[in-house]
């Protein structure tokens, strides 16, 4: 289905911004309790930095080639074509799993108790495959309708949240340890996925400049401290007594008589996880094939229902499949540590002349 | 054709994911709308007044201890699908306040199906007795209680408030609102102390 027109890369930065966004609509008390608000806008300076380096192997590939990684990298290492597609797919699996586990819990724990996970995962990944089939340029058209209704959401949030806030008690005193600055800079690394997601999938897309990257890492910085901002001065210390703290900012925003817009909110996360899925299906099924088919989709739908049927009965494999470290870990793989040896090594020259002509091409 | 078919038989599919199936639970399910905290022959009563489009309230009185006894007591005895989602006002009797208000707002702010914005005041015993008769005194309490809130910032009218003022290091006490039967039902302030 996908063709062979290039798209806005602007759009696709779009979608990606609003994939890295949806990290805090699921924060499920990852972040330390100790840290105060500016200690966390440090951290998220600090992850969103991160994440900008990790961006940095993505981007000279981008504009030295013109094309994604995994196609520079199938023509610079025919060889090693086997590895890199399996350890992709991994990557991809694991990440979709990351975003998916904790839908289906949040799900269930806030809206319908008596749910089973696997059965809101099924109905997700059904659409998810529909979409994948499509490709990423009809995924990125879907990003620019979600990010309207981002703001809609966004704005109806914090601003239904405003008659909350309270500065007597909550102030923008700094305190919070090393500890605390290493788990929460860790969380905050977490959006750097989008990294992995542009240097495989932008190889379609056009006129892409650096600066689409920076906008799209400040506009999800805002977007982060706008909701920490928020979860500290209009929820205080209540925010600390349950999960899904964005959630709860949600639940507590009202205007007047009308109070509440956690359906906004749940539209919104489904959305955000239904893109993200999506683009990590593309992605996947990039890494073993160039082109998406149907027949290679249901395949990885299959392996992603079956690990979130694992995740979601034990324990252990959930742990795991949630790991901000060892996402961040494979992210930082994914993203920098192997893109960075194709560009500091394997310089031949006939794999340089065969890229030149597909760029060209 | 094709595409019509498809069309219809989505429209038909999706008749079967609009929850009809377990429809009885919402006609049948017990949604509480209000509830009251008083003393009762020297036993603390909850009363959880269920969601009606009539003139007359209906309540049921329920003796605990606390207000997470009192959930578990009603669902198990009383209302079986008790549901406290829609849950909007506290009222709580002032001569309880030292006995169950800091515990029950404590265990209201685990309980991720009560929304932080519902409301808490304090009242006197014939408050309570009023509150029982019409929901007119219901719906007056709440919009006074608005008022109030919007007349001075500084009373905590809502669960989320109260609880963040208990939580606190910075005060050592605060105000909520308090409503008096006289004539008329009047909406005051008072200072409640932390110890």
């Amino acid at each position: 289905m996908s063709s062979k027109l290039r798209f806005s890369s602007k759009r696709f930065l779009l979608t990606l911004m609003l994939c890295a966004c949806s990290v805090i609509l699921l924060q499920n008390y990852d972040l330390s309790p100790n840290a105060s608000f500016t200690f966390n806008l440090i951290c998220v300076a600090s992850g969103l930095a991160i994440c900008f380096v990790l961006f940095i192997p993505a981007i000279i590939i981008k504009s030295r080639t013109n094309l994604d990684f995994l196609t520079v990298a199938a023509v610079k290492t025919p060889r090693l074509k086997i590895p890199i597609a399996v350890f992709y797919s991994v990557y991809f699996i694991f990440t979709a799993e990351f975003f998916l586990l904790p839908y289906t819990d949040m799900f269930r724990k806030k809206y319908y108790y008596d749910v089973t996970p696997c059965l809101i995962a099924a109905l997700l990944l059904i659409t998810c495959v529909y979409a994948a089939i499509k490709g990423v340029n009809v995924i990125t058209r879907f990003g620019i309708f979600l990010f309207a209704f981002a703001m809609l959401t966004n704005i109806l949030m914090f601003g239904g949240s405003l008659g909350q806030m309270d500065f007597s008690l909550n102030t923008f005193e700094l305190t919070g340890g090393f500890p605390d600055y290493i788990r929460n800079t860790l969380y905050f690394v977490t959006p750097a996925f989008i990294a992995v997601l542009f240097a495989c999938l932008s190889g379609k897309t056009k006129n892409f400049r650096i600066r689409q990257t920076v906008f799209a890492l400040i506009f999800t910085g805002v977007k982060y401290a706008l909701v920490l901002f928020f979860i500290w001065f209009a929820l205080g210390a209540y925010a600390q007594r349950q999960e899904y703290q964005t959630f709860l900012l949600s639940r507590a925003a009202h205007f007047s008589s009308f109070g509440g817009i956690e359906s906004f909110y749940l539209a919104l996360a489904t959305m955000s996880v239904f893109m993200i899925i999506s683009l990590m299906l593309c992605a996947v099924t990039k890494s073993v094939k160039r082109e998406s088919d149907l027949k290679t989709v249901i395949i990885f739908v299959v392996i992603l229902f079956a690990a979130h049927a694992c995740g979601t009965y034990l324990n252990s494999v959930k742990e795991i499949l949630t790991n901000t470290t060892v996402f961040v870990i494979f992210t930082a793989i994914a993203a920098a540590v192997i893109p960075s040896a194709y560009i500091f090594a394997g310089r031949k020259s006939n794999a340089r002349k065969a890229l030149h002509n597909i760029t060209m091409s | 054709m094709r595409a019509k078919l498809c069309i219809i038989l989505l429209c038909l599919s999706s008749l079967t994911l609009t929850g009809c199936q377990s429809s009885g639970k919402i006609e049948t399910a017990s949604i509480i709308e209000n509830v009251s905290i008083a003393e009762d022959n020297g036993k603390i009563c909850y009363t959880f007044y269920t969601l009606t489009g009539g003139d007359k309230p209906w309540g049921i009185k329920i003796p605990a201890s606390s207000f997470e006894s009192a959930c578990d007591l009603a669902e198990r005895e009383y209302i079986p699908n008790l549901s406290l989602s829609k849950l909007e006002l506290l009222m709580i009797e002032d001569t309880l306040v030292d006995k169950v208000m800091k515990n029950d707002i404590e265990y209201i702010s685990t309980q991720p199906s009560f929304s932080p914005a519902a409301l808490v005041t304090l009242c006197d015993k014939k408050t309570i007795e009023k509150f029982a008769e019409t929901t007119r005194e219901q719906n007056l309490i709440e919009e006074q209680l608005i008022l109030l809130k919007n007349n001075n910032p500084e009373v905590n009218i809502s669960y989320l408030s109260v609880f963040n003022n208990f939580e606190s290091d910075k005060n050592s006490e605060f105000t909520v609102g308090y409503i008096t039967c006289g004539e008329e039902l009047s909406v005051n302030e008072k200072k409640l102390k932390k110890d």
